[in-house]
Formats: structure tokens, C-alpha cells, sequence
């Protein structure tokens, strides 16, 4: 164990000060976290909660019926992050229509989604678009990619997110976050700094090493015992003010703001991202004349409460029993970022 | 073509099919219990045997560090090995689609004969099988094998104790990681090398420095973390790894860093676990760092008679926490 990481871990265990909630709002972190054991580490006054940052987990019910309804009613091949496969729809998740025949494609890049569309003249793709920031740009390049070359057989359905507007609906969720550093790699800090400056919320960005997230919140931890609102860079190798400026235009150019429904918060305004007017043939949603498609989450589940910190996992009837990682009822409980499934694992 | 390919006459039982396992099978299988009747007939010392059967599927069938047909050696190789078995005779049964290149076959068959000599096995019948185009994915191959258990081995998954070590033979998840990077799905390239390779004198040499050995698995499918599982459950007892005395090769740590996945979990061809007292772990460990399969072995955990039935890891931040389970099949058709 080196230095930096017995010094942060000093602070952390000894920390005798105020209570404090601190809420990580990136998938990888919740991983992270659990895989080294942190939690275990965290003094009895200070605790770690996670927050809505696995892609997979706020996307809604409703997107995954969409998903499907491509996949079965338009014969659409659909290429997906795998994690999203086994995902439950309202009646079905996408390996549940891929069992009545549908295609159901696992890819790892939105370009290789572009690639089997060349390679497939015939057959209609469609790449569902999920994430946040860190994977929005590469969906837009993808976008642009068909658009340059001239495919007709390629689409996106867009579930895009973006944080600044979801940390507004999370203020009085935790008393300080940990910002997740890939996205700010790509956004920068000026939203961050600007929930402290004008919000009064305070949070630090993280990275992803053991030494990286000790330091995080062994800062947080000290700074949050003041009282005062703070905001700092806790990952500058990798994080810019400034953030990345060729990410951010390639975003600016093909998508555009507007509301979006995340599970368990519900329709934040201006938090999702959609095509611009000039890509509307890759709109998947516009090109097939998509119906109006509502999803009806199971009622048992409460990945909603669990992704604001209202409660824990294992204060959900279902988890552990009727919701485990083979049997997913809510989409907490599948992606390995996910806050159940992560629970579920490592307890 | 039908020169150079396999075809459905092959399997037909006719004069081509006697022409196909004479050119390839008996040209490197040849041994003076090698049949031309229905069953070979061999002759067999009293004692225990270990007998066991293993098929191989593994897509692609050629692959950084060696092809079906050296796993299908290997496989059933080990799995007597882990018994304390001296792996005698082997059986090998293969079912080809048509069209299949006959040089590939050739090479197969080529690989299988130098793993078995080098494992000392001798190969003593077979069976071909042809089967039309699309009906299977190029060429799978089941292997049997018997061998005699040395008087001095007694190994089963039910004996591990506490106060037993964890030795692994060397690093972990390298064939799962070759496997998932020939397959090309990712984009990812990385210089990884399947750890596929016979582990008889592996085996062999433990048992010469030391009787007293509790457990031998080799981690194949599932990886070395689904057989800590199973001894933890089969033996009840807990097991503690530590974090950074587990050996991963860089390349596979790099790629599991991308793709979120536990190197534990990632299948080996070429890897044992081995849990024995505490008091012959040296004997063991020098044992196993003269031998060509396991230079890099390392004692990464100890059993516990805490957590029974889990696997508990000391993370690299001195913190503890439990080793996930695996959850579904992580990679299909890895052997």
C-alpha cells in the first residue's frame, strides 16, 4: 500500500466529525468502491450512498418496450451495450425478444454498429443510444459517420443523458457528491463549480484508482466537516476545466437538449439529449413512425428509491429474493455498475 | 477441392474414410496399442484408475498458444493430473464439418501428437465423424483418458482445511482473454498467449517433493474464482485471497480493465490451484517453480474456518471484501 493511499485511509477511518451522506454518481465508481471495499472502511458517522450514474439504470421501462418493439414489429436488428440486454421491459427485456427471434446484436462501440449496417445492406440497424457524456460523443460520431457515408440502414434510439440538470433534482439527496471524472473529462467543471457557487452544492471529482477515490473522499470528508460549500478537482491528470472541446462540439452538432425520463426521477427538463432536425433519418423513432410507447415498471421494485439514496437495496422487498443478478426485476439489479447488483455481490 | 477439403465421403466409412485416418490420424497417433479393431486392447496394472471424458468446442479453433487440438489433449490430460493420475490411454472422437481444410486437420492431429507424448499419454482409438456443411462449426473434438492414480495421492475438492494455502500454478485468465481476443468482438488488441499446456509433471513433481497435498483442480471453464467456490462449498470452509499476490499478466489486466471483467473468472488451460498445509508450501512452491508450467506459482490465500462456503478477498487497500460470484456465462465456446 503506498503512501498517498495509508494517508487518505487514515483521515477516512478516523473521521469523528459531522454525519455526512456522500452519494457517488458513476456506475464505475459504485463498481469501484465495492470491488476494494470502502464501504467497509467508512467510520460509523460517514456514509456512502450510491446515485443515478449507471447508464443502464436510469434508463426507463419504456425505452427498453421501444427497444423491443423495433426489434420484433420492424424486424430492426438491434445493437446494444450488452448490459442492456437483460434489462426487463414492461413484458420483456431485449433477451426475451431475442428468444421469439428478434436480432439482438451486443457491440461494444456505436462505429461497430456502423460497421455491420455496410456490411449488411439489407438489414435495418439500430444502435441504442444510452449514457451519459462519456458516451454520447462517440454515438454522435456514429451519427455523423452514416450521415458522411450515405447509410440508409442505420439508426439511433436516443436515451442520451446529461448530469448538470439531474444533480439539481438530487440537491438535498446527500450532503456532497463525488463527480464522476469521465465525464467531466469531457464537460469540465463549470457546472460543478457553478451548483457550489449559486447551489451551495458541494463535491469533488473523482478518479478511479484506489489512491484516486481514498483521496476523494478523504477531501470530501474534511471539507464537508467545515460547513462550507466547496467544489474540487480531486482527478487533475485526467480532468481540465475546460473540459474536451472536440467531444463537446461533436455533441453540439449532431444532438441537442431536451427533456428526458430518467427511472425513479421521473421527466427531468433539458437532462436528455436528441438528434438534431438535420440527422432526423437516423432518428430511429422518427424514420420507423414509432407509436407513443408508455412502460409500467414493476411496482414491487424500488430501483427508483435506491437511485436517489432514499434507501438502501436491501430495503427493497424483492431484492435478494424474487430480484437477484440471474433474475432481474429491476435494472439495478443487472449491469455490474449497478447499485443492487453491486450490493447483491458483495455482501 | 475435395483434395484438399473434407468431405462427406470421409466420414462414410468407405475407402475414403480408411484413407483419412490413415494419412492424418494414424500418421501421428501411431502407437503399438494404436487399433485397427473395434476397441483397443490394453493391458493394465491393478490398482485405482482415474477415468474421465471432456468435450471441446472452443471457437476459433486456432488461437494464440495452440488449437482444438492441443486443448483436447490438455483438458482430459489435467483433469486426470488433478487425481494424481498418470494419464495412460486416450480415446479421441471427432465430429468435422464438411469442407473443413484438410492441412488445418492435419495440424490438429499434428498438436494432439506432441501434447500427448510430451504428457506421456498414448492415443489408442478414435472416431471420425463428417457432418454436412453448417450442421457444425468446423471441427469438435471429445476426448477420453485413464490413468493409473499414484498409490501416494488422495486429492478431492472435499479436503481442503484450515489452515491450508492457495497456490495458484502461475498467472491467471490468460486463455480465457486469448480466446475473447481472437474472437475480434471488441476491437481490442492486446499480446496475450493461451497458458494451454499439459500438466502431468506439474503434477509429478509436487508429489515428489510432498505426499501430503489436499486438493488439485485445473480452473478451466469459470476460472480459477468458480473453483475457489466450489472447494469452499464441497470442503465448507472459508477462503481468503490477497488482492495483489494474485499473478495477471499485463496484457489481461489491461484488457479486464476495459472490459470490466474479474481476470479470477477467465478461464485457464494450463493453470492449477493447489491447497496443501501451511508447513509444505515451501517444498511445493520450489517443486513448482523448477517446472516449465509453473515458474510463476504463488501462494495467493489461505482457508479459514470463518465465511464458510465464501471466498473473501484482502483488497490491495488493506480492506476486505467478498469475491463476487460469477453470474451467467461469461464467454461461450471457450474450450
Amino acid at each position: 500500500m503506498n503512501e498517498n493511499v495509508k494517508a487518505a485511509k487514515d483521515i477516512i477511518t478516523n473521521y469523528r466529525g459531522r454525519p455526512l451522506r456522500i452519494m457517488e454518481v458513476c456506475g464505475t465508481h459504485t463498481h469501484e468502491i465495492f470491488r476494494l471495499g470502502i464501504r467497509n472502511l467508512m467510520p460509523k458517522n460517514a456514509e456512502i450512498i450510491s446515485g443515478p450514474g449507471c447508464p443502464v439504470c436510469v434508463t426507463p421501462v419504456g425505452f427498453i418496450d421501444e427497444a423491443c418493439w423495433l426489434a420484433l414489429e420492424k424486424d430492426c436488428t438491434v445493437c446494444t451495450f450488452g448490459d442492456l440486454i437483460r434489462v426487463p421491459g414492461t413484458e420483456k427485456s431485449l433477451a426475451g425478444a431475442r428468444a421469439e427471434g428478434a436480432k439482438v446484436r451486443p457491440v461494444y462501440s456505436p462505429l461497430d454498429a456502423v460497421e455491420l449496417a455496410k456490411n449488411d445492406p439489407d438489414g435495418q440497424y439500430v444502435f441504442l443510444a444510452v449514457g451519459f457524456e462519456t458516451t454520447t460523443p462517440s454515438a454522435c460520431l456514429a451519427a455523423e459517420t452514416a450521415k458522411n457515408e450515405g447509410l440508409k440502414n442505420f439508426s439511433l434510439l436516443t436515451a442520451n443523458k446529461t448530469m448538470p440538470n439531474a444533480y439539481k433534482a438530487l440537491v438535498g439527496s446527500a450532503d456532497a457528491f463525488i463527480y464522476p471524472g469521465h465525464v467531466n473529462a469531457i464537460t469540465g467543471n463549470k457546472t460543478c463549480i457553478e451548483l457550489c457557487e449559486k447551489y451551495g452544492v458541494s463535491g469533488v471529482v473523482a478518479g478511479f484508482t484506489a489512491n484516486e477515490l481514498l483521496t476523494a473522499i478523504a477531501v470530501t470528508l474534511t471539507l464537508a466537516d467545515k460547513g462550507e460549500p466547496f467544489f474540487r478537482n480531486c482527478y487533475p491528470r485526467v480532468v481540465k476545466d475546460e473540459g474536451n472541446p472536440a467531444a463537446i462540439r461533436i455533441m453540439e452538432r449532431v444532438m441537442q437538449p431536451c427533456d428526458s425520463e430518467w427511472r425513479g426521477l421521473g421527466v427531468i427538463p433539458m437532462s436528455g439529449m436528441e438528434l438534431r432536425e438535420e440527422f432526423a433519418e437516423f432518428d430511429a423513432r422518427k424514420k420507423f413512425d414509432m407509436p407513443k410507447i408508455e412502460g409500467k415498471p414493476n411496482p414491487a421494485c424500488r430501483c427508483g428509491d435506491v437511485l436517489q439514496g432514499k434507501c438502501k437495496p436491501s430495503d427493497c422487498k424483492v431484492f435478494g429474493k424474487g430480484c437477484t443478478p440471474q433474475h432481474p426485476i429491476g435494472a439495478c439489479m443487472v449491469s455490474g455498475e449497478g447499485a443492487c447488483s453491486a450490493y447483491y455481490q458483495y455482501n | 477441392m475435395s483434395n484438399n477439403t473434407v468431405t462427406l465421403a470421409h466420414g462414410a466409412g468407405g475407402k475414403q474414410t480408411s484413407e483419412l485416418i490413415e494419412k492424418v490420424f494414424k500418421a501421428h497417433f501411431s502407437n503399438p496399442e494404436f487399433t485397427a479393431d473395434d476397441a483397443a486392447v490394453l493391458n493394465m496394472e491393478a490398482g485405482r484408475l482415474a477415468f474421465t471424458t471432456d468435450g471441446f468446442i472452443v471457437s476459433p479453433f486456432e488461437f494464440n498458444g495452440g488449437n482444438i487440438g492441443k486443448l483436447s489433449i490438455c483438458g482430459t490430460v489435467n483433469d486426470m493430473a488433478c487425481m494424481g493420475a498418470k494419464p495412460l490411454y486416450m480415446t479421441c472422437a471427432f465430429v468435422i464439418e464438411e469442407g473443413f481444410p484438410l492441412d488445418k486437420l492435419e495440424e490438429i492431429a499434428a498438436a494432439m501428437e506432441k501434447t500427448a507424448k510430451e504428457a506421456g499419454v498414448k492415443i489408442v482409438a478414435g472416431d471420425t465423424k463428417v457432418a454436412g456443411k453448417g450442421q457444425v462449426d468446423k471441427v469438435f473434438i471429445t476426448t477420453t483418458g485413464i490413468g493409473r492414480i499414484m498409490d501416494k495421492a488422495n486429492t478431492s475438492g472435499k479436503f481442503a482445511k484450515p489452515g491450508d494455502v492457495v497456490i495458484v500454478t502461475g498467472d491467471v485468465g490468460r486463455h480465457g482473454c486469448t480466446i475473447l481476443l481472437a474472437r475480434d468482438e471488441f476491437g481490442i488488441e492486446a499480446d496475450v498467449d493461451s497458458d494451454c499446456a499439459p500438466l502431468w509433471g506439474t503434477v509429478e513433481s509436487m508429489f515428489e517433493a510432498t505426499d501430503n497435498i489436499h486438493v488439485i483442480r485445473d480452473a478451466t471453464r469459470g476460472g480459477v474464482g468458480t473453483v475457489l467456490y466450489e472447494i469452499a462449498e464441497q470442503s465448507n470452509v472459508g477462503i481468503t485471497l490477497e488482492r495483489e499476490k494474485i499473478p495477471v499478466d499485463d496484457g489481461v489486466k489491461g484488457v479486464c480493465g476495459m472490459l470490466g471483467l474479474e481476470p479470477l473468472y477467465l478461464a485457464c488451460e494450463g493453470r492449477l490451484v493447489i491447497f496443501a498445509p501451511e508447513s509444505e508450501a515451501d517444498k511445493i512452491l520450489s517443486a513448482l517453480k523448477k517446472g516449465k508450467y509453473s515458474q510463476n506459482a504463488a501462494i495467493i490465500g489461505r482457508v479459514t474456518d470463518e465465511d464458510k462456503g465464501k471466498v473473501v478477498m484482502e483488497t490491495e487497500i488493506g480492506s476486505k471484501t467478498l469475491l463476487p460470484q460469477p453470474s451467467g456465462e461469461l464467454l461461450p465456446r471457450i474450450c
